[in-house]
This record gives C-alpha cells, sequence and structure tokens, in this order.
C-alpha cells in the first residue's frame, strides 16, 4: 500500500534552485583562499565573513522585503529609493530640525509604509502593472527626498550630516566589540521572514497567489489584502534598510543603496525566486546574496580591479540566469507544458 | 510521382501520460486525411511532432521518400509541413501581407519592397477569391478571415503538406463553406492535407479518408465514403458509449430544495430562475457563450448580480467574494482547469488544502499533519495517480487534475452542499470520464446538490437528472433525463426566441 508521504527535507533541498550556490559558494571559498597569499593577504579568516556579512545586511534588508513581493508575483522598483528617503529624512530631522532619534525614525518608517501603500492602492485599485506603477512612485519620492534635502538658502545638499551617538549606535554596535549587531538583526530577520513564506497560513496564500492569482481568488483566498500586506512590507524593508545604513555612515544621502536595488532582486533571483512569482523562498534569497558578497570580496582581497569585479559578477549573473532559464525549458518540455 | 507523408512508429511520453504509442499511416498528395479521436487521443501531440514543436520518443517521418527530423518548427517549415493551429499565430498589429510574407518579406536595395508585398500578396489573395485587403492589420479581420490569412500563409511558403487543427471551431456555417472550398482547391493542387477535427458531419463532407486514434494509438485507416458516423464513434470510443450511462448507478432519492435563484441578472445572463435539490443532478445545457458559466460565477460570487435574488437551503443569501460563498458551502470547478482551477507549478498538496488553509493551522504554522491526511485521503479517494502528495500539479494528467480539484471541494475540510462542475470532463480521457460521472453520482447521494455544465449534450443529458438549456444568457427550456434527446436539446440551445 502506497503511503503517499512527502518527500524528505533534504532531498527537497538538493532539489531547489539555491543548491547549485551553495556549491557554488564552496569553490569560490575554496578559490580564494587559495589565490589570495599572491596577494599577500589572507581571505580564510572570520573577519573576512564577518565583513562579508555585514556588507550583507542592508541589501538583506532590501531582498526580504523585495523577495517576498515578488514570490506573489509583485515587484517594487521604488524600494531603493525608499531607503534613501529614509536615510534622508532621519538625517533631516536630527540634523537640521533636532528631532529626537527615535521621533525621527518613527516619521521615516511612517513615510515608508505610506509610499507602500500608495504602491498598493496603484497596483490594486487602479490596476496599474507593478513594473510600471512602483517605477513612477520611485521618481515621485526621488523628487520628494530633493525637496526635503533642501536647506533653509535653497540649496539642495547631496548628503546631509547629523550628530546623534544614540541613531549612530543602530548600525554600528558590535557585540562583544566584533559582531556587529545589524549581522544578528539581518539574520533573524531571515529567518522570521523564512518561516513565514514556509509554515505560515499566510506564507501559503503568497504563494498560490503568485502561482495562479485567478485560482487563488475562486478559492476564497483575499489576494487584495496580501498584496497590501507584500508591498507596504517592502517599504518598511527599504526603510529599515536606510536606517541601518544611515546610522553607519552617519550621514543621510540621496545617491545611497542606489545598485543595492539590484543586488537584492539579483539575490532573489539567483536563489530562485522567479520573476513570475509562485516559487522561491528566503533561504535561496540569502544564499543569492551570499555568493553576490562573497564574491565581491574576495575579487578584493586577491587583489582584482573593480572593474573585472563588475564583469565577472555580471557574467556570473548571466550564467546563473541562463542556467535557470535552460532547466526551466527543459521540465516544460519534458512534461509538454 | 505520387507525393506521400509516411508515420511510422511514432511514440511520446510525457509524464503520466502515454501520449503516443505506436502511431503510423501514409497520407498522399491529392487526398484529405481525417485525423479521428476523442480529446486526448493523441491528435494534438501528433500534429505538434509535425510541426518540430516536440520531439517524438521514436519513430519516422518520411516525406517523399526522405526522412526528416526536425531540431525547431521553422525546420518543419522548410521541409514543407505547415500545421494551422486553433490558436493563430498571427501578428496581429501587422498587416495581412507582412503575415503572409513573413520570414520572407521582399527587400530592394535593403529596404522593404511594400510595392512587390503587395503585389504578391494581392495575387494570392485573388487566387483564393477572398475579399481582403492585403494592408489590413490582421486584427480588425473576422476569425475566418484570420484563418485564411494562415492558410495563405501556408500555401505562399508552397508547403506540401498543410495540417488544419479543428479549424472550424471558430466559424459560422458560411466561414465553414468558405473553407472547405479552400481546402478542394488545396487538393486539386495536389496537396496532402491532414484534418483534425471530432465534428464527424465536417469529416464525412470534406475528407476522403479518416485515421482513427484511440489514446494515444492506432485504431484504423478507412476511406470515408466507406464508413459511416456509427462505426466511427466506436472505433474512437472503443466499446459502446451506452453503456458507460447505463451502468451509472444514480441517486433516486432527493431531499429539500437547496438552492433557489430567483430572476437573476447580471452583466451577462438575464432573468435567469431555477431551483436544485439536494441530492439531484442538475445539467446545464447550450452553446459555448450561452451564459451558463457566468450564472455560476453569479451565483458564488466572482461576478457582480445587478438584480435578483439567490437562495440557500431556504435563505436568501449575498456573497461578495468567492470567500463568502464558500463559507456558505458553495464549491466551483471552473470551467478552465489549469487557468482558473489550480496553481499549476505546485504540489497536490497546496492545492487541495488552498481555500481551506484556516482550518489546518496550529497556531502560528500551518499543521502540516493534518494537511498531509487530508491530502493523502483525496488521493485514496479518487485513485489520483502520484507517488507523493508534494508532486507537481503540472505533472499530472487532465484527468488527475480534475480529481484534484474534486478532492479539494469533497475533503474532510469542507462542508460543501453545491458542488458546481463546469465541463469537468473536457480534455479528460474516456476511462477517467466515466470514473468522474459515477463520482458526480456518488456525491449526489451524499445529498450534495450538483450542477453538471457541459457542452458535450451526450454527456450532459445522460448524467444529470434534469437538464436547463440556456441560449443568449436566458433559459431556453428544461427537460428531464427520461425525456432528453440531443435533438430536443440541441433545438432548445439554438432556438431563434
Amino acid at each position: 500500500m502506497d503511503n503517499f508521504t512527502r518527500i524528505s527535507t533534504f532531498k527537497k533541498a538538493i532539489r531547489s534552485k539555491a543548491f547549485p550556490l551553495l556549491i557554488l559558494f564552496v569553490i569560490m571559498i575554496v578559490l580564494f583562499t587559495a589565490l589570495a597569499p599572491l596577494n599577500d593577504a589572507n581571505f580564510l579568516t572570520t573577519r573576512t565573513f564577518i565583513s562579508i556579512l555585514r556588507d550583507l545586511s542592508v541589501p538583506g534588508f532590501l531582498a526580504i522585503g523585495a523577495g517576498c513581493l515578488m514570490v506573489s508575483g509583485g515587484i517594487d522598483l521604488s524600494q531603493a529609493t525608499v531607503a534613501a528617503m529614509t536615510g534622508v529624512t532621519i538625517a533631516v530631522s536630527v540634523g537640521w530640525w533636532n528631532l529626537p532619534w527615535y521621533a525621527a525614525v518613527i516619521i521615516a518608517l511612517l513615510i515608508a509604509l505610506c509610499i507602500g501603500l500608495v504602491n498598493a492602492i496603484l497596483v490594486n485599485e487602479l490596476n496599474m502593472m507593478p513594473f510600471i506603477a512602483t517605477m513612477a512612485m520611485s521618481t515621485v519620492t526621488r523628487a520628494v527626498m530633493m525637496l526635503i534635502a533642501t536647506d533653509q538658502t535653497g540649496q539642495m545638499q547631496g548628503s546631509i550630516n547629523y550628530n546623534n551617538p544614540t541613531l549612530t549606535l543602530i548600525g554600528n554596535y558590535e557585540i562583544g566589540g566584533f559582531l556587529p549587531a545589524t549581522i544578528i538583526a539581518m539574520i533573524i530577520a531571515f529567518i522570521f521572514y523564512g518561516l513565514l513564506l514556509s509554515k505560515t497560513k499566510f506564507g501559503r496564500s503568497v504563494y498560490l497567489i503568485g502561482g495562479n492569482p485567478m485560482a487563488a481568488r475562486l478559492a476564497g483566498i483575499n489576494s487584495k489584502k496580501t498584496s497590501y500586506i507584500l508591498f507596504m512590507n517592502c517599504s518598511l524593508m527599504g526603510g529599515l534598510a536606510g536606517l541601518i545604513y544611515t546610522s553607519r555612515v552617519k550621514q543621510g544621502s540621496l545617491s545611497a543603496m542606489a545598485t543595492d536595488q539590484f543586488t537584492g532582486l539579483t539575490a532573489a533571483i539567483l536563489g530562485g525566486i522567479s520573476f513570475g512569482g509562485g516559487s522561491g523562498g528566503m533561504g535561496g534569497a540569502f544564499i543569492g546574496l551570499l555568493v553576490i558578497k562573497t564574491f565581491n570580496k574576495g575579487m578584493t582581497i586577491i587583489g582584482a580591479s573593480s572593474y573585472v569585479t563588475n564583469v565577472l559578477s555580471g557574467a556570473l549573473l548571466l550564467a546563473a540566469l541562463s542556467f535557470d532559464y535552460y532547466s526551466q525549458r527543459r521540465q516544460r518540455k519534458r512534461i509538454g507544458a | 510521382m505520387e507525393q506521400y507523408l509516411e508515420l511510422s512508429g511514432i511514440s511520446k511520453a510525457f509524464p503520466g501520460v502515454q501520449a503516443l504509442k505506436d502511431v503510423g499511416f501514409r497520407a498522399t498528395g491529392g487526398k484529405v486525411l481525417a485525423l479521428l479521436g476523442e480529446n486526448g487521443a493523441g491528435k494534438s501531440t501528433l500534429l505538434k511532432i509535425l510541426s518540430g514543436d516536440i520531439k517524438p520518443d521514436e519513430g519516422k517521418i518520411v516525406l517523399n521518400g526522405r526522412e526528416l527530423s526536425f531540431r525547431s518548427p521553422h525546420d518543419a517549415l522548410k521541409s514543407g509541413i505547415s500545421v494551422i493551429y486553433q490558436e493563430r499565430q498571427l501578428m496581429s498589429a501587422m498587416s495581412v501581407m507582412e503575415n503572409i510574407f513573413a520570414g520572407d518579406i521582399p527587400v530592394k536595395n535593403g529596404i522593404v519592397d511594400y510595392k512587390t508585398l503587395k503585389r504578391e500578396t494581392k495575387k494570392i489573395i485573388d487566387q483564393f477569391g477572398l475579399p481582403i485587403d492585403p494592408e489590413t492589420p490582421v486584427m480588425f479581420l473576422s476569425i475566418a478571415h484570420q484563418q485564411m490569412v494562415e492558410i495563405m500563409k501556408a500555401y505562399r511558403r508552397d508547403s506540401l503538406v498543410i495540417a488544419f487543427d479543428e479549424p472550424t471551431a471558430p466559424l459560422t456555417d458560411t466561414e465553414i463553406e468558405i473553407l472547405f472550398n479552400l481546402i478542394r482547391r488545396l487538393k486539386e493542387q495536389g496537396k496532402i492535407i491532414l484534418y483534425v477535427s471530432h465534428r464527424l458531419k465536417e469529416i464525412f463532407e470534406v475528407t476522403d479518408e479518416i485515421v482513427v486514434l484511440k489514446d494515444g494509438r492506432f485504431v484504423t485507416h478507412v476511406n470515408t465514403a466507406e464508413t459511416n458516423e456509427q462505426d466511427l464513434i466506436k472505433y474512437m470510443v472503443g466499446r459502446d458509449i451506452g453503456d458507460t450511462y447505463a451502468n451509472l448507478s444514480r441517486n433516486d432519492k432527493y431531499g429539500d430544495v437547496l438552492l433557489e435563484v430567483n430572476n437573476l441578472t447580471t452583466y451577462a445572463v438575464h432573468d435567469v430562475s431555477f431551483s436544485l435539490r439536494k441530492g439531484e443532478v442538475l445539467g446545464f445545457a447550450g452553446l459555448v457563450g450561452a451564459g451558463r458559466t457566468e450564472v455560476m460565477r453569479a451565483i458564488f460570487g466572482a461576478d457582480p448580480i445587478i438584480s435578483g435574488e439567490i437562495k440557500l437551503e431556504g435563505k436568501k443569501v449575498e456573497f461578495k467574494t468567492p470567500k463568502d460563498a464558500i463559507d456558505a458551502g458553495i464549491a466551483l470547478c471552473p470551467e478552465d482547469r489549469k487557468e482558473q482551477g489550480l496553481v499549476l507549478w505546485r504540489s497536490i498538496e497546496d492545492n487541495i488544502i488552498m481555500p481551506f488553509l484556516d482550518k489546518v493551522r496550529k497556531w502560528p504554522f500551518l499543521d502540516f499533519k493534518k494537511s498531509e491526511r487530508v491530502t493523502i485521503e483525496a488521493i485514496k479517494k479518487y485513485d489520483i495517480k502520484t507517488p507523493t502528495i508534494d508532486k507537481i500539479v503540472v505533472e499530472l494528467s487532465g484527468g488527475n487534475q480534475q480529481k484534484v480539484i474534486l478532492g479539494r471541494w469533497t475533503s474532510s475540510l469542507v462542508n460543501t452542499k453545491l458542488l458546481i462542475l463546469d465541463e469537468p470532463t473536457k480534455g479528460i480521457d474516456v476511462g477517467t470520464k466515466a470514473e468522474i460521472y459515477q463520482m458526480v453520482c456518488d456525491l449526489a447521494k451524499e445529498g450534495l446538490g450538483v450542477i453538471f455544465i457541459s457542452s458535450e449534450l451526450t454527456e450532459v443529458i445522460n448524467v444529470a437528472d434534469r437538464i436547463i438549456v440556456m441560449k443568449d444568457g436566458t433559459i431556453t427550456g428544461e427537460v428531464l433525463r427520461e425525456e432528453a434527446t440531443e435533438e430536443k436539446v440541441l433545438a432548445l440551445a439554438m432556438a431563434s426566441n
């Protein structure tokens, strides 16, 4: 008699899209460790990995928000702008208006949530395509940010300095003097959202909506509510990333985190969250980020120029995407879909 | 020399289904060969192999003595095989002439030579005697004329083999006549023509030979002139269809009135009233687009209601969303399984517990033991062919997919009172169809009210206890099974009011 039970978690992990990345991660470690001495450097140290993880925390928060949204079939191109906006708002509130740091943080995060809400309204009530709606919102947000960054003399400041030890501590506190608290925060966030997506009712509806919104609706799943939550969460995660960044560099910057948006998206896609929605997860997104950041760090340590690094990381992404595309096509062919 | 296309030993397997097994036949120039078979008999797979869309696992395709093997649809076209699908593959914003010459647009000094293009297109259109302007964008043409453009495209390429996949489905009678005249012309020119359809009347009208497929296997190859409808049906079904229905074990005890619909009007249907008792199977017949699906969507809370009332177990209900209807005990298996019923790339388990995530919770997480139990129950109850509960649904055959949806709505998580099945047997093989009929009757015995929508007349008049017929958004009549005949129902479905 068959018992039809699930395939084991182990088998599932091996079959997942993130698994080849994990192998790639190991290969990179071996390669960089072997090559580093040529540049009179050392790759395999605790310091390297702490630094990799620290670099990862800002795009990590972005990837969490963007990843959850992408699983549901949405996308948010305004997230990094929201992150920069949050940083600028905090810096201006504290540095120019002398607000207490907590008030600044609350105001900035509320603004982030509002932008998420507007995104959700544009997509759900006006039926705009997420791609277009959030791109437009990104432009609007950028303009508002420039207004905020305009001082009394009418000059727009590219970066705004502030002086507030408590605020600075958020992004710079090191547990035991060596382990940055932001790393712990990011790991907790990944675990929290990972469990949320894979184990809860909410998470399951996100996958089902991403897989087939029409079928989900006819099965009574409230996709509108889910979409609102995910868009607002995506912006909020952008806000948190902005908070950490601004705290760490002790200033608000208009041009901050512009490339992190794509690092986050890239990591999500590398880790198996497809553009169409309905697949992938937080574990994959984390490993995706880990691979990207380890690669960048390793290239620095072995003394490669940043141009070479950029070219190669682009090539890495292309290779991963072609592999993904190829295996998907094979699967479709196999089942005749 | 005689032109011929010979297939031999063609086999193709998809996970869970042997779509084609050792199929072979020979088609000759100047003749129209019909490919006949039920849904799932393998006709479409065969066409896809001919068009280079999929590769056969085994077998040979020989055209005039030359063995062909395609790596892509392009190879098939180059070898002189054109397949004209149901979904027209035209560039809808481009003009007729650009579509007909797509891939071979005449060029002069690196610039498109519109003069020649127009002249050449006009020549072809005139040969076919069609009233089409070469410069009209294809999207402004009628469906029939779009199809003609497809045919002219094949003709322009000088394809030796032209295969039609259910070409008459979207056409009106006059348009069908135009199409048949075209096919006869192509025949006179010595083309090898394959014609896929399951409309027997047409097959007798336009074809010379018939190849019957059943469950992916070759059954017979006959001359159209030497056969008749009864024989063909027997070949297609493999047994007398009468038996399937005669052997159904039906429910004969009805309960109270379950559903009452009074003067329902929506954007698509007008003044619809009917009622359904517990334990009754109520059929809805009609032509495609008669408004049956729209009535059900309105009842289910998926489409807004303009006026009228719905009573469930005597109480007036108003559902704003499908969720409200589901909570009240109504289940809908939508018309298009893949588009609206299932989340194809998720597991059987996910697809079964989908509407009842609330009921499989162990705060804060989902109760995976419970959902596993419920899923295994459904797999066993409906004999769904799968090794595990987390097989993704897209890998199942059509019949098993339908069983997953049935399993969803009849699981122990839910107290379904009214089950609405919209075309539940579309694209499903004969054996599974019979299983589904029996399941419907069994569910009625359990006291469910079942609404059974089907466009297959024989099916709906033999499975349902009572049949409501719709046309243009209104009910045109009602017949009991005992007195229902295909002619009677068809007359109501096509009645002019």
